[in-house]
């Protein structure tokens, strides 16, 4: 399914805004119990931060700076009755570098298997974000696209098709405006309908594969779906082990691939 | 390990797909990373065209453009950005005048009193007074009423141009300066911020992403006159540089003293940052990037309160955890005596010759060492301590309570009794510029850097210049006389 | 009485002294840190730096299809031939190489050392050249020494922390451990033909004479250029849109490699972000070899990669940096990193 749920309602008003923002209670720090977790990437300066004080009332500083969030911060929230946990991952353009904080991000993603991972972009300046967009997509197939700054977007005269492009990627994608609370409802609803297994999301995979390098990917690709059926991200996999990346080469030293070890991991965290 | 288990028995085993993994990327043609961003690129471009439109109006961003064009222009570039911040610090010192003369008058004229009658009443004995009431309690009143209203001014005034998306085009227009020094141009923020307040200044260098400018940025912050030292500053020009000129220049020509000691801190932040990036910092990475967002609304109301507390009440905190062990130590020095003398007459005394010597004195070198926690405190220090090196006992409360005089003339009076001159003056002006930053700094350095070798050159490093300089103004003076 | 507290107080200076040279014999020679001992260790070290030194030599001589002599060792290591006589017959006690027939060979273990010391030394530069600032005029001085002090096992994790890099910043392969090690690329630019298109597919960093007068022109691996004229003094070399005159042994210290997939026309019409004057716009080609390591991955991430439109939007007051919109966004460079983008223009596509 690529559109965001249209189930339907139990009550009359399941699916208007004041009902569901009314199931949200803001948890602030208090990260002792989840039943999800949920991470959020995003470009730097796409008000990532905004939206994670926004979902869990904690006032976080975000300045019209790139790169403010230096760390990882979590928070809190409730809704419809599931304690979720969020993970604010350091703002970064890619997660292809060697940086530490595309570091954190990457290893975040694919090693502590969040339940939902929300990508913040800047509705403004799509392209761009995409970029990132993309990448997540290929590390995980759970994922929600915040369409945020939706506001200023318009305000530059840029119109954006937001069903199109939930079509095309394959996820849940949410138009927001983070900083007047517009579209936080059916954000928070899109990240319930994903972690619940509500909506499954087909993410969109990168088509063009480069010609330098579609036979090294695919030969190792089918090396990796033959060693663990079912691994759902084997060509990102594969791409990092041939960017060299020791992270990656450990974890499959260590078969830390299967869903398990990735739940072991997460309550770690 | 579980699906290692149920691995099929003909599966590749991970050694071996690593192997074929490192055969096959031996044989990829050019630079795999540049594959893969093309790809992303190519992929994002086609997706993004069929989701976005642009529905008839201005195909472009046409406010921020010409915004931009003006605040980087040539011509009004500068302009605009020092009339910006001249403003702010107007704004700042004009404003924060009122509020901390009450602060002063609550916590110091009324406040201190009120707690000696009520410690009298309950029958404390003095020792416990002095040292909870004399030294604690008034070293933190003092640090609140000098420090508070400055950064509530200041800090959501800096916020605010923050949000507006302003300081990175000051960071645009300034490069070129900073890039001569080996520093980037978002430097240029952190300084300013470090005028409000070092240890805000060094935790804002986190928006450089660089590690090699990143490191230049804090140890060169404490060059930037941090509000605590402002008064000292403005006090001292008036009393000893103002009075040397007719009394209408008074005021010019001590603001402008005042001026060329901050511009002084601006040249040895650039000097220093020289130094640095072509000797101790030569082997760190250095990366330049600068992206220049949007122009967006500020959102008032949410900037006061997040500025007021993300910086403002953070710092302030942090502060009185240091001046609560100064003022004790600051009690404790002129009351426990050994022999005839209080330990801070030892003191005085040993550290005399040095001061003369650099032409300041014993007083202010000992105000400077029990001082580090806050620099708001150096100015009631020193008087604190001339009356007990001096032993006139018209002014003052006793030995170890730190005080202000109301009348500048008086304040004079009993500074020229400690044997001040207007060499004293300038160089205790550019001793307060160049000395170790405060603790507060020193301990936010070290949380940030995380490297006590950083920590010690940015503690020590102004000690030294400092040194330099005033042993090399005062024997000019001296060869002049 | 008197008399003898004197005489006491003498031998008591002179205890004192004969104390005093003990202490400092011990000092020298029996703590493990003392002067002796270093300098002893020095020696030892040295000796070693020059044995391997020697066998990085012969493994280079082998894998490019030449041979070792004792002439070329004793020049290469700058000692008297009668020292490299004893220094191969103490190799060969080592049971590093063989001397069979006059022949210098590298036995298994000789040849797992220096392709230990190549893989070192080259992953040293790729570090220096990625992870530090260090000029790059240092990276061959540094890693030279370094190379003496990894074992295989730091080497490994190094190699781990970079990414596994498999070129160096001259653009020599970087063998995988326990792989043996490629020879060089190419051949010598001076052997190149004037006006056809060449890659640049390594630099040969010693002497560091001639090095550092290469780095000083900015060729560097990977770069395409062409020879514009050659005479018997002097080689006129178009790269990455300068002019660079080099002499002959500058030169043989180039390598090349025939470029097949553009013309020399082409190569001297290259276009950078530079020449963009503010308000016009390019189309990225790609990003110049000069550009490396996370340098390289920022600019790539920021968007600038081939095909990529980017206008000159407006320059700071100072005239550096230029801020370029490139896919919607704002991004300030400054001179030096835009001259690392090659572009075309709209009138270069026309023409």
């Amino acid at each position: 399914m690529n559109q965001p749920a249209t189930t339907a309602p139990k009550e009359t008003c399941a699916d208007c805004s004041i009902y569901r923002a009314a199931r949200l209670k803001k948890l602030g720090v208090d990260v002792d119990r989840f039943d999800h977790v949920v991470a959020l990437a995003g470009n730097p300066n796409t008000g990532k931060s905004t939206v994670f004080n926004a979902l869990t009332g904690l006032r976080q500083h975000t300045g019209n700076w790139p790169g403010k969030t230096v760390t990882r911060a979590e928070g809190a929230f409730e809704y419809a009755d599931k304690r979720f946990k969020i993970v604010d991952l350091p703002g970064t353009y890619s997660l292809l570098s060697t940086s530490l904080d595309e570091e954190i991000a990457r290893d975040y993603i694919l090693f502590g298997e969040p339940d939902v991972t929300v990508v913040v972009a800047d509705a403004s300046r799509l392209e761009r974000n995409l970029n990132l967009v993309l990448q997540v997509l290929e590390i995980t197939d759970r994922a929600v696209l915040c369409l945020n700054l939706i506001d200023e977007a318009k305000r530059h005269g840029l119109q954006v098709d937001d069903r199109q492009l939930s079509r095309d990627l394959g996820v849940p994608v949410v138009p927001t405006a983070a900083r007047s609370g517009q579209g936080l409802p059916e954000l928070l609803q899109a990240i319930g309908d994903v972690a619940s297994g509500k909506i499954a999301c087909r993410p969109h995979r990168i088509q063009n594969e480069p010609p330098a390098i579609k036979h090294a990917l695919n030969e190792l690709v089918g090396q990796l779906e033959a060693a663990h059926p079912g691994l759902p991200n084997a060509r990102w996999v594969a791409l990092r082990l041939l960017g060299g990346d020791e992270h990656m080469a450990e974890a499959l030293r260590k078969g830390e691939f299967g869903r398990s070890n990735m739940t072991a991991l997460t309550s770690q965290t | 390990m579980s699906d290692a288990a149920s691995q099929p028995a003909n599966s590749p085993s991970a050694d071996r797909i690593l192997q074929a993994a490192e055969n096959l990327r031996r044989n990829i043609q050019g630079d795999l990373h540049e594959h893969v961003v093309e790809a992303l690129y190519a992929d994002a471009a086609r997706i993004a065209d069929r989701a976005v439109s642009r529905p008839g109006v201005a195909a472009q961003p046409t406010f921020d453009r010409t915004l931009d064009r003006i605040l980087t222009s040539r011509l009004w570039g500068f302009p605009i950005m020092i009339a910006l911040f001249a403003l702010m610090f107007w704004i700042t010192i004009a404003g924060a005048n009122a509020p901390s003369g009450w602060l002063a008058w609550l916590l110091v004229d009324q406040g201190w009193p009120m707690l000696r009658h009520a410690a009298e009443g309950l029958g404390f004995p003095w020792w416990l007074s002095g040292l909870l009431i004399d030294g604690i309690y008034l070293a933190t009143a003092w640090v609140i009423s000098v420090m508070l209203p400055p950064m509530a001014i200041f800090f959501p005034m800096f916020t605010l141009l923050e949000d507006f998306g302003y300081l990175p085009r000051v960071a645009f227009n300034l490069d070129k300066a900073f890039k001569k020094a080996g520093a980037h141009g978002k430097q240029a923020m952190t300084t300013m911020m470090g005028f409000g307040c070092n240890a805000a200044g060094v935790v804002a260098t986190r928006i450089i992403d660089s590690p090699r400018e990143r490191l230049i940025a804090i140890v060169t912050n404490n060059f930037a006159l941090c509000n605590g030292r402002w008064p000292t500053q403005i006090l001292i020009a008036s009393l000893f540089l103002g009075s040397l000129v007719p009394a209408h220049l008074a005021g010019l020509i001590s603001a402008g003293a005042v001026v060329c000691v901050a511009l002084l801190g601006v040249f040895f932040t650039f000097a220093v940052a020289w130094t640095l990036s072509r000797t101790v910092l030569k082997g760190e990475v250095s990366t330049f990037s600068l992206e220049l967002p949007p122009y967006r609304p500020p959102r008032v109301l949410r900037t006061l309160y997040t500025s007021l507390i993300d910086r403002t009440i953070i710092v302030l905190w942090r502060a009185i955890v240091f001046a609560v062990p100064a003022g004790a130590v600051i009690w404790l020095s002129a009351n426990v005596k050994i022999g005839d003398l209080s330990i801070a007459q030892h003191l005085m005394q040993s550290f005399d010759p040095v001061g003369v010597f650099l032409g300041l004195n014993g007083v202010i070198l000992l105000a400077y060492i029990v001082a580090i926690p806050a620099n708001e405190i150096v100015i009631p220090t020193i008087l604190m301590l001339t009356v007990v090196a001096t032993g006139s006992a018209e002014v003052g409360q006793g030995a170890g309570v730190m005080f202000e005089l109301d009348s500048d003339a008086s304040t004079k009076a009993l500074l020229q009794t400690g044997g001040w001159t207007v060499l004293t003056a300038v160089n205790l002006m550019l001793f307060s510029l160049l000395h170790n930053p405060c603790s507060t700094t020193i301990y936010t350095i070290y949380k940030e850097t995380g490297s006590v070798k950083w920590t010690a050159l940015a503690t020590l490093l102004p000690i030294v210049l400092g040194v330099v300089v005033t042993f090399l103004v005062a024997t000019v003076w001296r060869l002049l006389q | 009485m008197r008399g003898g507290a004197a005489s006491l107080g003498v031998n008591m200076s002179n205890w004192t002294i004969i104390i005093c040279l003990l202490a400092l014999a011990a000092l020298l020679v029996w703590l493990k840190r003392g002067m002796v001992a270093r300098w002893r260790a020095g020696r030892r070290y040295a000796a070693r730096v020059r044995r391997e030194d020697a066998i990085k030599h012969i493994l280079k001589c082998e894998v490019n299809s030449g041979e070792a002599t004792m002439e070329s060792l004793a020049g290469h290591l700058q000692i008297p031939t009668d020292r490299t006589a004893e220094l191969l017959e103490s190799l060969e006690d080592r049971g590093l190489l063989s001397l069979q027939g006059g022949k210098i060979r590298l036995k298994n273990a000789g040849r797992d050392l220096g392709l230990h010391l190549v893989r070192a030394h080259r992953l040293w530069e790729s570090y220096l050249s990625e992870q530090t600032g260090v000029s790059e005029a240092e990276w061959h001085k540094r890693a030279e020494r370094q190379e003496h002090l990894l074992t295989p096992e730091q080497t490994d994790a190094l190699a781990a922390r970079l990414g596994n890099p498999t070129t160096d910043p001259h653009g020599d392969l970087i063998p995988a451990r326990g792989q043996p090690v490629a020879g060089d690329r190419g051949m010598v630019l001076s052997a190149a033909e004037p006006n056809q298109p060449l890659l640049v597919s390594h630099v040969e960093d010693e002497p560091a004479a001639v090095y550092s007068q290469i780095t000083a022109q900015g060729i560097r691996p990977g770069m395409r250029g062409l020879i514009v004229e050659k005479l018997p003094h002097r080689i006129r070399f178009w790269a990455n849109g300068n002019e660079h005159v080099l002499a002959p042994i500058v030169a043989n210290n180039i390598s090349v490699e025939p470029l097949t997939d553009c013309t020399g026309n082409d190569l001297l019409d290259e276009e950078f972000l530079t020449g963009l004057a503010t308000g016009q716009s390019g189309r990225v080609l790609g990003l110049s070899a000069a550009c490396r390591g996370p340098e390289r991955r920022r600019l790539l991430d920021l968007g600038f990669v081939p095909g990529t439109e980017v206008v000159a939007e407006m320059k700071s007051p100072g005239g550096d940096p230029t801020a370029y919109r490139v896919r919607g966004t704002l991004i300030a460079l400054r001179r030096e990193q835009a001259a690392l983008v090659r572009i075309s223009t709209p009138n270069s596509i026309a023409v």
